[in-house]
C-alpha cells in the first residue's frame, strides 16, 4: 500500500449502535464513493483512539483513518 | 468423582493472511505472504493457496519466492492484527470466562459448565465460528475434546474451517495411529529421541514401558506416557488467574549486522527504555538484567547480572546492560539484541527515599506521562531521536491485557 498520509474531507453515517460509515470522500479535488467497507480495526496512539477504514470506490483500495481526538480523517494509503 | 471435562481449542486459519485478504478483496484466492517492514524479513505467514506451492512460515522472502513466483508480498500490519485478535477473545468470553489466550491467534476455552446455557459444546463452537465469520470474515478450526492436549490435536485434524470432537470413549482408537509430531510438545529433538526406542505413533507411546521413559527422560517421561494415552489433567488458566510474569523483555533483529559499540549501544538504550517503560507501566521492577546476543551465524547466548535493588528505570536497566556487554569479547557481528529484567518484584509503587533516586523516578515518571498521551518514544534519550523505534513482532508470548500486552507497530 503506497503511503499517502492526508487530510481529506469525508462524508460519513454515524448511527445509533453502529460502527461510523464512510460514504464518500474527497482527495486531491476527486470524489470517491464508497461501494465497498472491506475491513475495520482501531488503534491508540498515546491516549488517542483512531479508527481504521479499508474501503474501495471500486476501483482501488484506501485506508482511512479517523481520529476520534481532534474529528479529523487522513487518507493513510492507497493500493492501485 | 471427577467431572468430565470439555475443552474447545480455537485456532484461527492463516490468521495474519486471512485477515489482509479480508481487508483486500483483490488479494482473495490469491497466494499471500505477510511479511514484516524489515529489510530482511521472513514469511510470518502465508495464506492457504500459498502454501499449497509449498510456502511456509519462518521462510525468507526470496525462498518463498522460488516456491510461489507469483506470490503477493502484503507488509503486515501488527495493530490491524492485535485488534481483531481482540475481538475474536470477546466473543469467545461471551459462552465461558474460562479462555486462556494462548497466542494471537489461538485460545482454549472450558465449556464444561457452560452447556446448560447453550444446549452442547458442539452448538457453542459453531456459534463462535459464526459470530467471527459474520463480524470479521475468518476461519477457525476447533477441536473439542475431554483435555487441552485432545483439543489441541483435534483442532488440527481439519484445517480450515474445521470443527473436529474427539469423545472420550474414542480416544484410544483415535491415539492409535497419530504420530508423535502432532502432539503439542513433542518437538523434532523429542521425535528423534523415541524414535531410538521404535516409538513413532501415540499408541505406541502410551503402551511403552513408564519406568523405561522415566529412566531417560526424568519427569517428562512420565508426562510423555500419558500423553500417549490421551490424558492430560492441565487446567484452562484465563488471564486474570494466570501466574505473575517472571521476566519482562524485548529483543529485536537488527536491520543488518552490526559490529560498532556506538551502534550497539542505540539499540540498547531503545530496548532498555522499552523494558522500563513497560515494567513502569505494570508496576514491577527487577533485580537481574539479561543481555541476549546473537550473531550473524546465529548463535546465540546471554549473560546476565544481578543488583543490589530492583529497578525498572529505563537508565539503569541499560547502563547494566552495557556493562554486561562491555564484558563481553564479541567474535562477530551481531544480529538480535535483547534486554530482559527478571527476579521481579510486583506492585512496585514505592517513590525513592534519597532525592537523586527520587529525582530519576520523577523524570521517568513525566516522561511516561508525556508518552501515554502522545504514544510511545514521544519523548525519549537525544540519541534515539529519528531512530526506528518500538516493537515491529508480535511474540508468541502477546496476551489481550496485562503486562504481557505489547503495543506494536
Amino acid at each position: 500500500m503506497q503511503r499517502i498520509a492526508e487530510r481529506v474531507k469525508v462524508a460519513a453515517i454515524f448511527a445509533p449502535g453502529c460502527k461510523v460509515k464512510p460514504v464518500w470522500f474527497e482527495w486531491r479535488r476527486q470524489k470517491h464513493a464508497v461501494v465497498q467497507l472491506s475491513y475495520f480495526w482501531q488503534d491508540c496512539l498515546g491516549n488517542v483512539t483512531r479508527l481504521h477504514f479499508a474501503v474501495s470506490d471500486g476501483s482501488n483500495l484506501f485506508e482511512l483513518m479517523f481520529d476520534t481526538s481532534n474529528q479529523n480523517w487522513t487518507l493513510e494509503g492507497i493500493e492501485e | 468423582m471427577e467431572i468430565e471435562r470439555i475443552i474447545l481449542h480455537i485456532d484461527m486459519n492463516a490468521f495474519f493472511a486471512s485477515v489482509e485478504q479480508q481487508s483486500n478483496p483483490a488479494l482473495r484466492g490469491k497466494p499471500i505472504a505477510v511479511i514484516g517492514a524489515a529489510k530482511r524479513t521472513i514469511v510470518t505467514t502465508c495464506s492457504y493457496e500459498a502454501r499449497a506451492f509449498g510456502v511456509k512460515t519462518g521462510m525468507n522472502s526470496w525462498e518463498a519466492r522460488q516456491k510461489c513466483p507469483e506470490l503477493i508480498f502484503v507488509v503486515g500490519n501488527n495493530r490491524k492484527y492485535t485488534y481483531t485478535s481482540k475481538q475474536i477473545i470477546n466473543i469467545m468470553r461471551d459462552y465461558t470466562p474460562l479462555v486462556e489466550v494462548s497466542s494471537i491467534d489461538e485460545a482454549f476455552l472450558d465449556v464444561t459448565g457452560c452447556l446448560s446455557l447453550f444446549g452442547s459444546a458442539q452448538r457453542i463452537a459453531l456459534l463462535i465460528k459464526e459470530r467471527i465469520r459474520k463480524q470479521l470474515g475468518l476461519t477457525c478450526s476447533v477441536g473439542i475434546a475431554p483435555n487441552k492436549l485432545l483439543a489441541k490435536l483435534a483442532s488440527d485434524m481439519q484445517k480450515p474451517d474445521g470443527l473436529t470432537v474427539i469423545e472420550t470413549g474414542k480416544v484410544r482408537q483415535v491415539m492409535e495411529r497419530v504420530p508423535i509430531q502432532d502432539l503439542c510438545g513433542i518437538g523434532a529433538k523429542m521425535q528423534q529421541h523415541l524414535a531410538k526406542f521404535g516409538i513413532k505413533t501415540c499408541g505406541e507411546l502410551g503402551r511403552f514401558p513408564v519406568d523405561i521413559l522415566r529412566r531417560n527422560f526424568g519427569v517428562t517421561g512420565e508426562k510423555l506416557h500419558y500423553m500417549g494415552l490421551g490424558m492430560d489433567h492441565s487446567p484452562v488458566i484465563p488471564d486474570e488467574e494466570a501466574e505473575e510474569v517472571k521476566s519482562v523483555g524485548h529483543s529485536t533483529t537488527l536491520e543488518s549486522d552490526i559490529a560498532e559499540r556506538r551502534e550497539i549501544l542505540v539499540y540498547l538504550l531503545q530496548l532498555s527504555e522499552m523494558v522500563g517503560r513497560r515494567a513502569r507501566k505494570y508496576k514491577v521492577a527487577g533485580r537481574t538484567i539479561t543481555l541476549t546476543v546473537r550473531y550473524a551465524d546465529f548463535t546465540t547466548f546471554s549473560r546476565q547480572e544481578s543488583r543490589s535493588s530492583h529497578t525498572n528505570n529505563s537508565e539503569e536497566i541499560y547502563q547494566a546492560s552495557v556493562k554486561i556487554l562491555e564484558s563481553l569479547e564479541l567474535t562477530q557481528a551481531i544480529r538480535l539484541l535483547g534486554v530482559k529484567i527478571s527476579n521481579l518484584r510486583h506492585h512496585n509503587e514505592q517513590l525513592p527515599l534519597f532525592p537523586a533516586e527520587r529525582k530519576k523516578a520523577l523524570l521517568a515518571c513525566a516522561m511516561d506521562d508525556v508518552n501515554d498521551k502522545f504514544g510511545d518514544f514521544a519523548v525519549t534519550f537525544g540519541s534515539l531521536l529519528g531512530k526506528e523505534t518500538g516493537s515491529k513482532v508480535i511474540s508468541p508470548a502477546w496476551r489481550p491485557e496485562g503486562v504481557r500486552n505489547v503495543d506494536v507497530d
